[in-house]
C-alpha cells in the first residue's frame, strides 16, 4: 500500500489549523477552549465528565458490503440498488473482500487486537430504511477490539483513549419527510442508495473527560482513517457520523452516572457544542438535586439545543444471532501481521519524518500533515523545488488561505504543485518579489492560468535593469527634496520613504535591493 | 414417448437425434399437465407459451449441433424457487402475481442445460410444512389415493409422469416426505453441493435445493449439472466439482449399512415391518448391517424447530409491504407493517414468526436458542460417529402414511412428522429417499443417509429398487 | 397475565403482525404446548459442547470489488407504492 494510492481524503482547512500534534517534542498549537463561560465552567468542574463516542465511518470501496451495487454518492434516488440490497426473496449476501481489507486496516491503525475468527450477526428491528428487517453487523465478535489512540488532554498532556471495538456493518437507506408539496404529502419517501454501504463502527471506551477531548479524539480518528485510506470521513456528507454517550459523576465516584445518548451531530463544531450543552444540562439537574434520566437526545443545530427523541424504559432487544447466510471470516496471525506491515504511514509518523528529513519546525509538520491531502501536496511541491521551509511557508500560508476561502481541498485546487514550484522558482531567481508572488498566486489560483503566464500578461517581472531604475530614482530624488534633506540630516527612516516612492512608480516591480543601493549611492555620492 | 418409462438420458438422445423435437415433447407435457393437474392441485402456475418458445429455441440450438445435456426435458419447480418468467408465489396469497427479478441459480443452470420449466409447484404457507396442507391454494392431492395429501407437489408431478424431474427445496423434510408419500426418489444433497441463490427460505441453515425424479439415474444426471461453486451462495465454496454418472452398485461385501434400532420404535408396527424387510433384504444381498445408535432424534427435531422458527422470524422480516408483495392500507406506519405482514404471512407462517421471536427474546435466548445450537452440534457429532461404524445408514422418511385431507391435527402433530428428516438436516449430510415398500396400497419411502458428498454411493445403492410409482402398477 | 402470555404479547408487537384476539388466544395455548413439547431438548446434558452456528463448513468466501449497475425497472415494478423514484411509506412524524 503506497502513500499516493487511492482517493485523497479531504479535510476542511478550518479543522486542520486547529489540529494538535500528538507528540511531546513538537510545538503545539493552542488547545481549543470550548465556548462555555467561566461561571458555567465552575458548575461543571464539580463533576467529572464521562464521554464515550460511537463513530460510524463509511469505507472506501467500489461496491456495497454484500452486493455489487456501486458504493458512491448519486443524487438519483434508488439508483444504486439491486435485489440483494433491497432484500428481495431468495437473495443472499456476498461479503466484499475490499470491505474486509479496509476494516482490517482500520482495526490495525487503531492498534486493535484482530479477531482471527469472526462472523456476522443479524440485528433484528423494523424500520422502512432497513430492507431486510435486520441489519447485518458484527455483534458478538467484532473484527477489532481493545485498541487505542492518543490525543492531548485539556492540559496538553498525551492521553490514551481506549477503542473498545471496531466492527463491520451495513448502512441503512435514507428517509425523506417532505412537509409541503412534493410527491406525496402524506407519505415518507425511502431511498435505498445507501442501504448496504459498508461501514465500520468504532466504539471508544468512556475515557473522554471533556467536550474538547471528544472533539480531538474525533479529529484524530478522522485523520487516521484518512491516512489509512479507509474512508474519506466527510462529516458533512455523512461518511463520518458520531453519537455520544455522556454522563457526570463526582470525581471520587467509581460508578458511572446515568448516561444520555446524543445523536445527529453533523459537524465537529456540533459535537463540541452539543456536548457542552448536554454537560451543562446534566450539571444543572444534579445541582438542583434532580436525576438525569436515560434518554436519547437529538442535537438541533439551528436552535443550538438538544431535543428528546425517546426515553428508554428498557434496553432495546435486537435479538442478535449469527447470520446463517454468511460464512465466518478466518484470518491467520501471519495475514494480520502482513496487513500491519503494509499499513500506510499515519499523520504522526509523517510529521516526524517531515521534521527529521526536511528540518521543518514541529508546528509546520503538524499543520502540513493535518490532512493527508495537504501533506501530499507539500511533498509533490518539494519534488520540484527542494527548499522545504520555503515551500512549507507558502503551502501553509498563502495557498492554504486561498483553499480555505474557496472551501477546497489541496487536490481540488487548479493551482497544482507544478504551479507552486514555478512560482517559488521565480522568487528564487529574483524574477519577482515575494509581494508580487502573492498577487500572482492569487490570480493564478482564481483563473487557473500558469503563474508565468500571469507574470507575463500583467508585466510583473521584476525590474533589475540599472539604467531603467536610475531614471526613476533620479526623478524621485528631484521630486522629494525635503525627504532627501531629512535623510542627509541623519533620519535613516526617510530612505524607506524614498524606496517606497520608487516601488510605487514601478508598481512594485523594482528590485528593492537594487533601488536601495541606487538611492544611497545617488544621495550620498 | 412415455416419460415415466424413459430415462432423461434416453429422452435427450431422442431429441438430439431428431426422433422427437423439444417442442413436441413440451407440447405433450403441457397437455398432460392440464389434464392431471385438474384433480391434484399440483401447479400454482403453468408455463404454456413461454415453455413452448423455450422448446423452439432449444430445437434451433439442437439443429446447430448444440449438445445440451437436458435438451427439451420438462421440469417442475417448487414455487419458493424464484423464476423470472412465471409468478413466484412463495406460498403466500399476497405473492400470487409476484414477478421476481431473480431467477434461482439452480433453475438458471437447468435452463442453460436445455431443461424447460413447465410450471411452479404448490407448497405450504411460506414453504413452512411437509404436507402442503397449509398452502394458501389448498393441498396437493396424492396420486395414489385422492383422499390423502401428496406431501409435496413436485413429487406428485413426477409420480404422475407429468415431468421427468422436479426441483424442490427441503429444510425439515418436505421433499423427502413427499417422495416417500408419492413413491418416487428424492435427493437432498450435501450442504454446499447446490447453490440456493434464489430460493426463498424460512430457514437458511437447513434449506437445500433437492431433486425429485423417477430414478436414481435421472437424479445423477441432473445433480451433475446443479453441483458446484456459485459465488452467490457462499456455502457452495466447499464444492468445486460435480459428480459424473452413478458408479456401479457398490460391491455388497464392501458396504456396511447402519440400522439405528431405536429410530424404528417410533413407528406403527405395519410401517416398521417395511423397514425390517428392507434391512433383511440388504442383508440377503450380502450387505453388512450394523446396529447403530441415534439417541437424539426427538431432541434433534426439537432443536431443529427452535432454530427454524428463530430463523423464520428473521428471514420473513423482509416482508414489510414496502418493496414487494402487497401493502396493508393505513396512514400509520406501525399499522401498515402489521396489516401487510398479516396479509403476506399465512396462519402457520405467522405462528412460526411469532414463536421464533419469543424464543429469541432476551431471557429466552439462553434457555432455548443456545441449548438448541448445542444440541445441533451433538446431533452432528452423533451422525459423524455413526459413520465410523457404517458407510450409509437407513432411516424412515415419514413417520406416518400421508395425511388424510380431512383429518384433524395439531401443529405439533405436523412438526413431529419431521422426526426422521429434521435430524438429518441438522447433520448436513446427503439423504436419498427411495421407495422401500407399501402399506395399504400406499408407498413408503426410506432415507439412505451418507457422509458428506457421498451422493454417488447413495444413488448407486438407491437404484436397487425403484420404479414403484403408482402408475407403474397398472 | 402469566409470563409466557406476556412474552407472547411482546413478541407479536415486536414482529409487527396483526393478530386477532381469538388468534392470540389460540397462540397463547399453542405456545405453552410448544414450550412443553420442547422440554426433552432442554434436558439434554450438553456438557462442554459448543454451539453450532452454521449449517455449512465454508469460510472466507469473498466477492471481488467490481461494481455493477442493476436493471431497476423490474425491481421497482414489484413495489406496491412507488413514485418519483422513491418507495413510499406512511408519513413518519419525527
Ligand atoms: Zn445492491
Amino acid at each position: 500500500m503506497n502513500l499516493g494510492q487511492g482517493t485523497c481524503p479531504r479535510v476542511p482547512r478550518v479543522l486542520a489549523m486547529k489540529r494538535v500534534v500528538g507528540h511531546e517534542s513538537w510545538d503545539k498549537g493552542p488547545v481549543p477552549v470550548s465556548q462555555v463561560s467561566k461561571d458555567e465552567r465552575k458548575v461543571i468542574m464539580k463533576y467529572e465528565v464521562v464521554i464515550g463516542l460511537e463513530v460510524h465511518v463509511e469505507l472506501l470501496t467500489k461496491c456495497k458490503l454484500f452486493c455489487s451495487c456501486p458504493n458512491r454518492f448519486v443524487s438519483e434516488p434508488n439508483l444504486n440498488t439491486c435485489p440483494v440490497c433491497l432484500g428481495f426473496p431468495g437473495t443472499m449476501p456476498q461479503l466484499s473482500r475490499e470491505a474486509l481489507n479496509q476494516a482490517l486496516k482500520a482495526s490495525l491503525a487503531l492498534n486493535c487486537e484482530v479477531a482471527l475468527y469472526s462472523y456476522f450477526d443479524r440485528k433484528n428491528y423494523f424500520y422502512p430504511d432497513m430492507p431486510k428487517g435486520y441489519q447485518i453487523s458484527q455483534y458478538y465478535i467484532p473484527l477489532g477490539s481493545r485498541g487505542h489512540l492518543e490525543i492531548d488532554d485539556d492540559q496538553g498532556k498525551l492521553k490514551k483513549i481506549g477503542v473498545g471495538r471496531v466492527h463491520m456493518e451495513e448502512d441503512a437507506g435514507k428517509l425523506i419527510h417532505e412537509t409541503t408539496g412534493g410527491i406525496a404529502i402524506d407519505s415518507s419517501m425511502v431511498d435505498y442508495n445507501r442501504a448496504g454501504v459498508p461501514l465500520i463502527e468504532i466504539v471508544s471506551e468512556p475515557d473522554l473527560r471533556s467536550s474538547g477531548e471528544a472533539k480531538r479524539y474525533l479529529e484524530k480518528l478522522k485523520s487516521m482513517m484518512q491516512y489509512a485510506g479507509v474512508s474519506d470521513c466527510k462529516m458533512e456528507e455523512g461518511s463520518l457520523r458520531c453519537d455520544a454517550n455522556v454522563s457526570l459523576r463526582m470525581p471520587e465516584d467509581e460508578a458511572y452516572g446515568v448516561k444520555t445518548e446524543l445523536k445527529n451531530m453533523n459537524s465537529f463544531r456540533a459535537v463540541e457544542r452539543s456536548l457542552d450543552h448536554e454537560i451543562k444540562r446534566q450539571a444543572e439537574l444534579l445541582d438542583q438535586g434532580e436525576k438525569v434520566i436515560t434518554q436519547t437526545l437529538r442535537w438541533d443545530e439551528d436552535k443550538q439545543q438538544t431535543i428528546v427523541m425517546r426515553s428508554k424504559l428498557e434496553a432495546d432487544d435486537y435479538r442478535c444471532f449469527a447470520d446463517p447466510e454468511l460464512v465466518p471470516i478466518e484470518l491467520t496471525a501471519q495475514e494480520v501481521e502482513n496487513a500491519r506491515q503494509n499499513l500506510p504511514e499515519m499523520a504522526d509518523e509523517r510529521a516526524r519524518r517531515f521534521v527529521k528529513d526536511y528540518g521543518l519546525p514541529g508546528y509546520d509538520a503538524g499543520v502540513l500533515t493535518s490532512s493527508r491531502c495537504l501533506a501530499d501536496y507539500f511533498e509533490s511541491c518539494l519534488q520540484l523545488f527542494n527548499k522545504p521551509k520555503e515551500v512549507s511557508n507558502w503551502v501553509m500560508g498563502e495557498f492554504s488561505a486561498r483553499l480555505n476561502n474557496a472551501g477546497l481541498e489541496a487536490d481540488q485546487a487548479s493551482f497544482t504543485p507544478e504551479d507552486m514550484a514555478e512560482l517559488l522558482k521565480m522568487i528564487d531567481k529574483q524574477e519577482i518579489s515575494g509581494k508580487i508572488a502573492k498577487e500572482v498566486l492569487e490570480k493564478a489560483f482564481q483563473s487557473g492560468k500558469k503563474p508565468r503566464r500571469v507574470v507575463e500578461e500583467e508585466g510583473l517581472l521584476q525590474i533589475s535593469d540599472q539604467s531603467e531604475l536610475e531614471a526613476i530614482v533620479d526623478r524621485v530624488i528631484s521630486e522629494n527634496p525635503d525627504t532627501v534633506e531629512n535623510y542627509r540630516g541623519g533620519k535613516s527612516k526617510a530612505l524607506g520613504h524614498l524606496v517606497g516612492q520608487v516601488m510605487k512608480e514601478t508598481r512594485g516591480k523594482a528590485n528593492p535591493q537594487l533601488v536601495n543601493e541606487l538611492l544611497v549611492k545617488k544621495i550620498d555620492g | 414417448m412415455e416419460l415415466r418409462k424413459t430415462s432423461i438420458h434416453q429422452a435427450v438422445e431422442a431429441v438430439q437425434q431428431g426422433e422427437i423435437t423439444a417442442f413436441e415433447l413440451i407440447e405433450k407435457t403441457l397437455k398432460n399437465c392440464s389434464v392431471l393437474d385438474e384433480g391434484l392441485n399440483i401447479f400454482n402456475s403453468i408455463a404454456g407459451i413461454d415453455a413452448l418458445e423455450q422448446a423452439k429455441a432449444i430445437d434451433q440450438k439442437n439443429e446447430k449441433g448444440g449438445n445440451l445435456p437436458l435438451a427439451g426435458i420438462p421440469v417442475a419447480v417448487k414455487d419458493d424457487l424464484c423464476y423470472g418468467v412465471l409468478p413466484t408465489s412463495l406460498g403466500s396469497a399476497a405473492f400470487n402475481e409476484f414477478m421476481s427479478p431473480v431467477t434461482a441459480a439452480a433453475v438458471e443452470r437447468l435452463m442453460d442445460a436445455g431443461a424447460v420449466v413447465i410450471g411452479k409447484t404448490n407448497l405450504d404457507d411460506m414453504g413452512q410444512g411437509s404436507t402442503t396442507l397449509s398452502s394458501p391454494g389448498g393441498p396437493t392431492v396424492n396420486p395414489w389415493q385422492a383422499e390423502r395429501t401428496a406431501g409435496s407437489a413436485g413429487a406428485a408431478a413426477v409420480a404422475t409422469g407429468i415431468c421427468m424431474f422436479a426441483l424442490e427445496s427441503d429444510s425439515g423434510g418436505a421433499q423427502r416426505q413427499g417422495a416417500s408419500h408419492c413413491g418416487v426418489v428424492g435427493l437432498r444433497p450435501t450442504t454446499g453441493r447446490v447453490s440456493r441463490y434464489g430460493l426463498n427460505t424460512h430457514c437458511s441453515s437447513f434449506a437445500r435445493v433437492g431433486i425429485t425424479a423417477f430414478s436414481c439415474e435421472n437424479i445423477a444426471g441432473v445433480l451433475d449439472i446443479l453441483s458446484g461453486f456459485d459465488e452467490r451462495d457462499a456455502a457452495t465454496a466447499v464444492c468445486r466439482e460435480g459428480i459424473t454418472e452413478i458408479s456401479k452398485i457398490p460391491n455388497s461385501d464392501k458396504l456396511t449399512i447402519g440400522y439405528p434400532v431405536n429410530a424404528f420404535d417410533f413407528l406403527e408396527p405395519e410401517l416398521r415391518e417395511v423397514f425390517e424387510k428392507a434391512r433383511d433384504e440388504f442383508a440377503e444381498r450380502g450387505y453388512k448391517i450394523a446396529e447403530i445408535d441415534l439417541g437424539l432424534l426427538r431432541e434433534g427435531l426439537q432443536a431443529y424447530y427452535v432454530i427454524a422458527l428463530i430463523e423464520a422470524s428473521s428471514n420473513h422480516a423482509r416482508f414489510d409491504g414496502i418493496r414487494f408483495g402487497k401493502t396493508g392500507e393505513s396512514e400509520i406506519l406501525e399499522e401498515m407493517y402489521q396489516h401487510s405482514r398479516a396479509e403476506i404471512l399465512g396462519k402457520e407462517a405467522r405462528r412460526r414468526s411469532i414463536f421464533g421471536t419469543y424464543l429469541l427474546s432476551k431471557g429466552n435466548y439462553d434457555q432455548y436458542y443456545r441449548q438448541a445450537l448445542k444440541v445441533w452440534k451433538m446431533v452432528r457429532q452423533e451422525f459423524k460417529k455413526a459413520f465410523d461404524q457404517c458407510d450409509l445408514l437407513m432411516l424412515p422418511a415419514a413417520k406416518k402414511l400421508p395425511r388424510l385431507l380431512n383429518e384433524e391435527y395439531s401443529f405439533l402433530d405436523e412438526y413431529f412428522e419431521d422426526l426422521f428428516c429434521a435430524p438429518v438436516s441438522l447433520s448436513g449430510m446427503p439423504a436419498l429417499t427411495v421407495p422401500a415398500g407399501q402399506v395399504n396400497q400406499l408407498p413408503v419411502g426410506m432415507q439412505l443417509v451418507g457422509p458428506p458428498f457421498s451422493e454417488k454411493t447413495l444413488l448407486a445403492l438407491g437404484s436397487w429398487d425403484t420404479g414403484t410409482g403408482p402408475l407403474s402398477q397398472e | 397475565m402469566d409470563d409466557i402470555s406476556k412474552g407472547l404479547e411482546k413478541a407479536i408487537k415486536v414482529i409487527k403482525i396483526k393478530v386477532s384476539s381469538s388468534e392470540q388466544e389460540q397462540l397463547q395455548r399453542e405456545l405453552k404446548e410448544f414450550l412443553t413439547w420442547l422440554e426433552p431438548m432442554l434436558l439434554v446434558d450438553t456438557g462442554q459442547t459448543e454451539q453450532q452456528f452454521f449449517g455449512h463448513d465454508a469460510v472466507n468466501v469473498l466477492r471481488d470489488d467490481h461494481p455493477r449497475q442493476s436493471e431497476l425497472a423490474e425491481l421497482q415494478e414489484a413495489a406496491p407504492k412507488f413514485a418519483g423514484g422513491f418507495y413510499l411509506v406512511p408519513k413518519i412524524l419525527e
